[in-house]
C-alpha cells in the first residue's frame, strides 16, 4: 500500500436546477496512491471530465471531500481561496489536443508554469530541458508548437505537465488523437513517469488496449465510481 | 519570466503593425484637426504681427476691418498723429478681391497703404523674390501660393497691376493669401464709383462724392507712453473705436474663430472617442481569438495578473505604435492641406497622454472578459 494521493468522499456533482436538475456524480468514493496510473472509464457524457475537473479544482463540486496529497481542499466548499495556485503546484494536466500555448516557443510552455510558481528562470529552464531531453525533443526547444509534429507536441505538452514537479497528473483522453502504436509508446511513458517521479496519474481512455498498461481502473457507473484491478 | 504580451507580439507582429497602422491613421487625423485649429491661430496674427502697430482706430462701434465693415476718413491719421504719445499713424485698407487667374480666379485679402509712409504692413522677412512696393499706382506684391510669378501683369478694376514682389507665408485671418497695394490703388479698388453708378446716382439727385476713406488707422506709440492711456484719450476726443494689439489679436482669434475651434475641438473629441472605441473593438476581438489560451493559461493555474498584464501591455504597445504611426502619417500628409497646418510638439505630447490612458481604459473590456473566462472551455472543442 503506497502514500495516499487524491482520496475523495462521497463526491457529488449536479448541473441545474428544479425539473431540469442533472446528477452526474452522485457519491463517488475512490482513492489513488502515489506511483499509480489508473484509467478512468465510462461511456460518453458519464462524467469522466468533470470528475476530472472536480479533482483538478477546476469544476466546484456540489458537495463531497477532495484530498490531493495530505491536504483537505474541498469539503462541501471549497477550503481555500487559491485553487489556481493549488493547481499551479500540485497538479499538471494532459489534454486530447496538446494545447500548447501557439505564440510561446516548446521551452517557454513548458517553464511558463514553473516560473510562475517563482521559479527562477535559469533553475525552470534547465528542469525543461532536462525533460525535454526525457522525451527525445531537445533538439526542438526553441520551434514554435507549429513546427512540430502532433506526437512530439503531445510530448511537449506532457513534459509541460512534469515541470513543475506535480504530485498528480490528470491526463484527459491523451491518446484520442494519436494512432495505437503511439498511444502505447504515451501511456507506456506515462507509467513510467508514475514510477520514476512518484506521481499519481489519472488517465481517461475509451481505448480498452491501454487498460493492461495501468494499474487499476476506475469505472464510472450509476454515478458511482467502482474501482477494479486489471 | 516570459512576457506574454511581447511573445504575442512577435507571434502574430505583421497584424499588429496592420492594425496599429490603421489606428495611428485615425489619431494622425486627430493630430492634423489640431494643426488646422494651431493654423487658424497663427494665420490670423501673421498681418497683426507684421504691421505691428500699438493701436487700431476704427469706425465707432466696430470691431474693426477684421471683423465687420469700417470706414474711417483717410485725413483723420493727421489729427492722431498730433496725440500726445502717438509717434506714428497711418491709413490702411483691407478687401477682399478675387485675382483674374485661371482656371479660376483666386480670393486674396489686399492690404493697402501708403509706400511712403512710416507704418510698412510687408514684413521684409517675407519677400522671397523681387521688392516691396515702391510706387504710388499699379504696383502689386502677391504670396507666392497665388501661383504669380514676377513682372506678371494683374488685371484689378480698371487697371493692370505689375507683380514687383512675392512673399512667403504671408495669409490673411481666414488663411486667404495676402496682396499688398498702394493705398490710392486700393481706395480705387474698394471706393471709386463706376462711370454708370455716377451718372445713375445723377439722375438719381446724389451727389457723388469720393472723399479718401480708410479701413483703419493703425499707430505706434511712442516709448514711454501708457498705449491704454493713448488709446483712452483717442476715444474720448475722436470718438472712434480704438483697440491695442491684444485686443485687435482678441478679436481675431477668440471672437472670429471661436466657432471654428469649438467645432473643430468637439470633432477631435469625437475622434479621440471612436479612437477608443475603435482600440477596445480591437483589444476584445484580439482577447476573444485567445481565449482558448487564455483558458488553458487560467487552467494550468497562470494567475489573473500574469494574463491581464499581458492584454494591458498589448493594449498599450498598440495605443503606442499608433501615436508613433499618427505622428508619421500627420506630418506626412500636413503640407498637402490647402490651409496652414501646424503641428506643435506639446499637442502631440497631450495626445499621447490621451490616448494612453484611453488605451488603458480601452483594455478593461478585455481584462473583463479575462477574469470571466471559465477555464473548463479549455477542455474540448
Amino acid at each position: 500500500m503506497g502514500e495516499q494521493s487524491i482520496k475523495v468522499e462521497n463526491l457529488v456533482k449536479r448541473f441545474g436546477k428544479g425539473d431540469s436538475l442533472v446528477n452526474v456524480i452522485d457519491g463517488a468514493s475512490f482513492s489513488i496512491d502515489k506511483g499509480e496510473l489508473v484509467a478512468l472509464i465510462a461511456p460518453s457524457g458519464a462524467g469522466k471530465t468533470t470528475l476530472l475537473m472536480m479533482i483538478g479544482c477546476v469544476e466546484e463540486p456540489t458537495s463531497g471531500t477532495i484530498y490531493l496529497g495530505n491536504e483537505k481542499v474541498y469539503e462541501n466548499r471549497w477550503l481555500t481561496k487559491e485553487t489556481r495556485k493549488i493547481r499551479r503546484e500540485k497538479i499538471g494536466f494532459i489534454f486530447q489536443a496538446h494545447y500548447l500555448i501557439p505564440f510561446l516557443t516548446v521551452l517557454e510552455n513548458v517553464t511558463l508554469v514553473s516560473q510562475a510558481n517563482g521559479m527562477s528562470k535559469k533553475e525552470s529552464e534547465m528542469i525543461a530541458m532536462e525533460l525535454l531531453e526525457y522525451f527525445d525533443i531537445a533538439d526542438k526547444a526553441n520551434a514554435m508548437s507549429s513546427q512540430l509534429s502532433g506526437g512530439q507536441n503531445q510530448r511537449v505538452a506532457i513534459a509541460r505537465a512534469l515541470a513543475n514537479k506535480p504530485e498528480i497528473i490528470l491526463a484527459d483522453e491523451p491518446t484520442a488523437a494519436l494512432d495505437s502504436a503511439r498511444s502505447i509508446a504515451v501511456v507506456e511513458m506515462l507509467k513510467k513517469i508514475a514510477v520514476d517521479q512518484n506521481v499519481a496519474i489519472i488517465m481517461v481512455t475509451h481505448d480498452e488496449a491501454m487498460y493492461p498498461l495501468c494499474d487499476r481502473i476506475l469505472k464510472i457507473e450509476n454515478k458511482k465510481v467502482i474501482s477494479s484491478e486489471i | 519570466m516570459v512576457n506574454l504580451a511581447q511573445k504575442d507580439i512577435s507571434h502574430s507582429l505583421g497584424k499588429f503593425l496592420v492594425t496599429a497602422m490603421g489606428v495611428g491613421m485615425l489619431l494622425g487625423i486627430v493630430l492634423i484637426m489640431i494643426g488646422v485649429y494651431r493654423g487658424m491661430i497663427v494665420d490670423a496674427k501673421v498681418l497683426l504681427g507684421d504691421i505691428d502697430a500699438d493701436l487700431w482706430i476704427v469706425q465707432e462701434n466696430t470691431l474693426g476691418p477684421f471683423a465687420e465693415a469700417s470706414r474711417i476718413h483717410q485725413d483723420l491719421k493727421d489729427t492722431i498723429r498730433v496725440i500726445d504719445g502717438v509717434a506714428k499713424a497711418e491709413a490702411m485698407t483691407f478687401q477682399n478681391i478675387q485675382l483674374p487667374k485661371s482656371p479660376k480666379p483666386i480670393r486674396v485679402v489686399a492690404v493697402g497703404f501708403d509706400p511712403n509712409g512710416d507704418i510698412n504692413p510687408i514684413n521684409p522677412d517675407r519677400i522671397v523674390q523681387g521688392r516691396g512696393i515702391n510706387h504710388s499706382h499699379y504696383e502689386i506684391v502677391v504670396s507666392d501660393n497665388t501661383g504669380f510669378l514676377l513682372n506678371d501683369i494683374i488685371h484689378l478694376g480698371r487697371d493692370d497691376y505689375k507683380v514687383v514682389g512675392i512673399t512667403h507665408g504671408s495669409v490673411s485671418s481666414g488663411g486667404d493669401p495676402l496682396v499688398y497695394i498702394s493705398l490710392k490703388d486700393a481706395q480705387t479698388l474698394q471706393f471709386s464709383y463706376t462711370n454708370t453708378r455716377i451718372r445713375n446716382d445723377r439722375e438719381r439727385g446724389i451727389k457723388s462724392v469720393n472723399t479718401p476713406m480708410v479701413n483703419a488707422i493703425v499707430a505706434k506709440v511712442k516709448t514711454g507712453y501708457s498705449v491704454d492711456k493713448v488709446a483712452q484719450d483717442i476715444r474720448r476726443f475722436k470718438y472712434k473705436s480704438v483697440y491695442t494689439r491684444e485686443g485687435q489679436k482678441e478679436i481675431l482669434t477668440k471672437n472670429l474663430i471661436e466657432k471654428s475651434s469649438k467645432q473643430i475641438g468637439l470633432f477631435t473629441a469625437i475622434l479621440v472617442v471612436v479612437s477608443t472605441i475603435i482600440i477596445a473593438l480591437i483589444i476584445y476581438t484580439m482577447t476573444l481569438e485567445k481565449m482558448k489560451e487564455i483558458a488553458i493559461l487560467k487552467l494550468l493555474g497562470i494567475p489573473n495578473s500574469m494574463i491581464i498584464k499581458m492584454i494591458v501591455q498589448e493594449t498599450l504597445v498598440l495605443g503606442f505604435l499608433a501615436f508613433i504611426f499618427g505622428n508619421m502619417f500627420s506630418h506626412f500628409i500636413y503640407d498637402k492641406f490647402p490651409k496652414r497646418v501646424v503641428l506643435e510638439a506639446p499637442d502631440a505630447l497631450m495626445l499621447f497622454v490621451v490616448i494612453i490612458l484611453a488605451s488603458i481604459f480601452a483594455s478593461f473590456v478585455g481584462v473583463k472578459k479575462v477574469i470571466n473566462a471559465d477555464p473548463a472551455t479549455a477542455i474540448g472543442g
